[in-house]
């Protein structure tokens, strides 16, 4: 062997290693490893602020021994963007979590998702809450396992000095009155009835899924009443206005966490972090639930919410083990373990709600039980190709309405025009 | 002598030698540059004339775009923001800077902290700034609008809480984190100011106003030119500040060119489209620079 041979073939080994150890890299482990492991990926946001993630994996690895899950944790802000690059750059991660459905839907009709139709059909799927926001004609790519709705959050200790009842079945008119006089003190003492944080949802959402109108419709006047009502108590000082909640930033958490205010409409995620912060003696607000307030002549309790759901990834590296995560983390197993960290699972049953009210710290009186079963809820942002410009514009006009640059009949107005020229036509 | 004049090939194969010698300095940091930044610019301005989402194959459509463009309220809104944002920062930041650098000029005492001072907001964190800036603006607790109340003014404006004072509150608050870097080039610019020239001019009689306006002022042009240039790109360029104080709100009173690219591309995945709005934004920043660039040409040749 001459010299020059021999530093080719050094050459080559050394690249065939080099390509194997980035193949390694590439595959997160494809088949099962020398002890008999297989790894699952799976793409998470903010795993270390997320406790349900940690729940589902450790419930999915005690029940299936010999599997170990591997979370891809990306930074939430950046969780849409991310996941888009990932998919279109044929990333194999196994499953992909859908932070909201509008992603979904386009994962979905880009054909980046595994079929999960069979899954669907095969279980008993009719108490699985936000299903149906996820069939594409017929078809399934994502089960729920997690569903938010919207409640009433309310300072049991607030209403108590004022010598009020609790905020049992309110209307709109009714809450703001209600703000009104549970606002009480002046500058930095200063505690305010009710707190609406700066999304647009607080108050489109909420009157689209009241008034049974279409956010990607064009016609928004439906939204007047509830943009009356809001901009009337901002402007009674009854709640925080908008331009100062934005420009300090303001945290819903520590609003209600300091007793700033004394009640606030907000989903239950909340409810996980509300009880962690008490466990951990952040805080020691003593907090009930109550519904949504609702239209007059409501008969039932409708509010908004959204679902979160798993997905596989089309060019999933272990697709069966993924289909079996998907299914399990929105089964029965899956929602018992996501109810223990103060979850609110897709998956509803009397013995889950139990179990959610038997938790550490949570309220546990009638009125909070019934706040915790709404009659309706409707998705948050209906999905379509327009979504995402529909939201720009909504919340563009949102802003203009809430700092008082337009009023609620001009804000509805350009909402009309825009939303029919720029994105409509 | 003969050499010279009639180079021998010995000569030329050195010279050209010294030019490869020449360019395998630069190459590193050339090939990171054309890497990283010319192969992914000619990719922008390929993208604007195509039609692409990120998934599936790009779509040539010519100048679709850019017709879009010309009817897109959007754009418009974010030019217009842009200059505005513009004709505010470039100005107010070249005057600052003059005046601290010509201020701190001076033999006073501690005349290091304060350049350090002045100098500490730039390469303070931006979220930081903007976080701070904006609870000053606070419009009705922050400190900026209690001292206006003090002063007797009876509605101080809303900041960043309106559409009308959304823009001034950021261009205040770039001209005060930008100020310190340019007034350290000032600084430097001053200190090349021969001592000779202020002494003849006080045997002159001529005033503190008169030695500042024919003495400081065109000896400082070089400095001045280049300062103005970096700041155009700069202003034109605004994201960071924009997106962390305001995102482009209240409304859209405060969405700029830089925003609209990033909105339209990474969030809404119309990459063709984004990369059109890059395409002028950078035609303009280039018209500008160059204008300013000929304008200077012939102000330096009389």
């Amino acid at each position: 062997m001459t010299t020059s041979t021999r530093h080719l073939t050094k050459g080559l080994a050394a690249t065939a290693a080099l390509a194997l150890a980035l193949t390694a890299c590439g595959s997160g482990g494809g088949e099962p490893a020398a002890d008999g492991t297989t790894t699952l990926t799976v793409t998470v946001w903010n795993l270390a602020k997320t406790p349900e993630f940690k729940a589902l994996f450790d419930a999915f690895q005690k029940a299936n021994p010999g599997v170990k899950i591997q979370p891809v944790d990306i930074l939430a802000d950046d969780y849409p963007e991310k996941v888009t690059t990932m998919l279109a750059g044929g990333d194999k991660t196994d499953v992909i979590t859908m932070k909201n459905v509008t992603d979904y839907s386009r994962y979905s009709s880009r054909g980046q998702l595994a079929d999960l139709t069979d899954l669907v059909k095969s279980a008993d799927t009719s108490k699985l809450a936000g299903l149906d926001a996820f069939d594409v004609s017929g078809k399934y790519f994502a089960l729920p396992y997690r569903q938010d709705f919207w409640l009433l959050y309310y300072n049991k200790k607030l209403f108590d000095e004022a010598g009020t009842e609790y905020p049992d079945g309110l209307t709109w008119d009714e809450y703001a009155e209600l703000a009104k006089k549970l606002t009480k003190g002046e500058g930095s003492e200063k505690v305010y009835g009710t707190y609406h944080h700066t999304w647009r949802s607080v108050v489109q959402a909420v009157s689209a899924a009241q008034t049974g109108g279409d956010q990607l419709g064009g016609d928004y006047a439906f939204f007047t009443d509830q943009y009356t009502m809001a901009v009337g108590l901002q402007q009674a000082g009854a709640a925080i206005d908008f331009g100062t909640a934005t420009s300090q930033k303001s945290d819903y958490r520590t609003m209600f966490e300091t007793a700033k205010t004394a009640m606030m409409p907000m989903g239950t995620w909340y409810i996980s972090g509300i009880l962690e912060a008490k466990a951990g003696g952040a805080t020691d607000v003593e907090w009930g639930l109550a519904p949504m307030p609702q239209r007059p002549g409501a008969t039932e309790v409708t509010t908004f919410g959204s679902p979160t759901a798993f997905a596989v990834n089309n060019r999933a590296e272990h697709a069966d083990l993924a289909r079996k995560f998907v299914q399990f983390a929105a089964s029965q197993a899956g929602a018992e373990a996501i109810t223990k960290v103060g979850v609110v699972p897709a998956l509803q049953s009397p013995e889950i709600t139990e179990a959610y009210f038997a938790l550490d710290g949570m309220p546990t009186d009638e009125l909070s039980k019934k706040a915790f079963e709404p009659d309706k809820v409707v998705l948050e942002m209906p999905v379509s190709e327009h979504t995402s410009d529909v939201d720009t514009i909504l919340n563009e006009e949102h802003q203009l309405i809430m700092v008082g640059d337009k009023t609620a009949a001009e804000g509805i107005q350009s909402m009309n025009d825009r939303v029919k020229s720029e994105v409509l036509d | 002598m003969a050499q010279a004049t009639a180079p021998g090939p010995a000569r030329v194969r050195r010279s050209r030698r010294a030019i490869l010698v020449g360019w395998s300095f630069i190459l590193p940091n050339f090939l990171g540059f054309a890497l990283f930044t010319l192969v992914p610019m000619a990719a922008a301005f390929a993208l604007a004339f195509l039609d692409w989402d990120s998934y599936g194959t790009p779509e040539w459509v010519g100048l679709e775009n850019f017709e879009q463009l010309i009817g897109d309220e959007n754009f418009h809104v974010a030019l217009r923001n842009t200059l505005y944002y513009a004709a505010g920062h470039i100005p107010l930041t070249l005057v600052a800077a003059l005046a601290l650098a010509i201020v701190l000029n001076r033999k006073l005492r501690g005349v290091n902290f304060f350049r350090t001072a002045a100098f500490f907001p730039y390469i303070t964190s931006l979220v930081a700034v903007a976080a701070v800036w904006n609870m000053l603006f606070n419009p009705t607790a922050g400190p900026v609008n209690q001292v206006l109340e003090a002063l007797g003014v009876a509605e101080p404006p809303r900041w960043t809480a309106s559409t009308d004072w959304a823009m001034p509150a950021v261009i205040v608050t770039s001209v005060w984190r930008d100020m310190g870097y340019y007034m350290v080039l000032y600084l430097a610019g001053l200190q090349t100011i021969p001592r000779e020239y202020y002494e003849a001019a006080r045997v002159d009689g001529a005033g503190a106003w008169q030695r500042f306006w024919n003495i400081t002022l065109p000896c400082l042009r070089p400095t001045t030119f280049f300062v103005l240039v970096m700041l155009t790109i700069q202003s034109f360029k605004v994201l960071d500040l924009i997106v962390v104080m305001t995102d482009g709100g209240p409304g859209r009173s405060t969405l700029v060119l830089a925003q609209l690219v990033y909105r339209e591309g990474i969030t809404e995945g119309r990459f063709g489209y984004s990369s059109a709005i890059a395409l002028v934004l950078f035609v303009i920043v280039l018209t500008v620079t160059v204008a300013q660039f000929r304008l200077n040409e012939r102000r330096n040749t009389p």
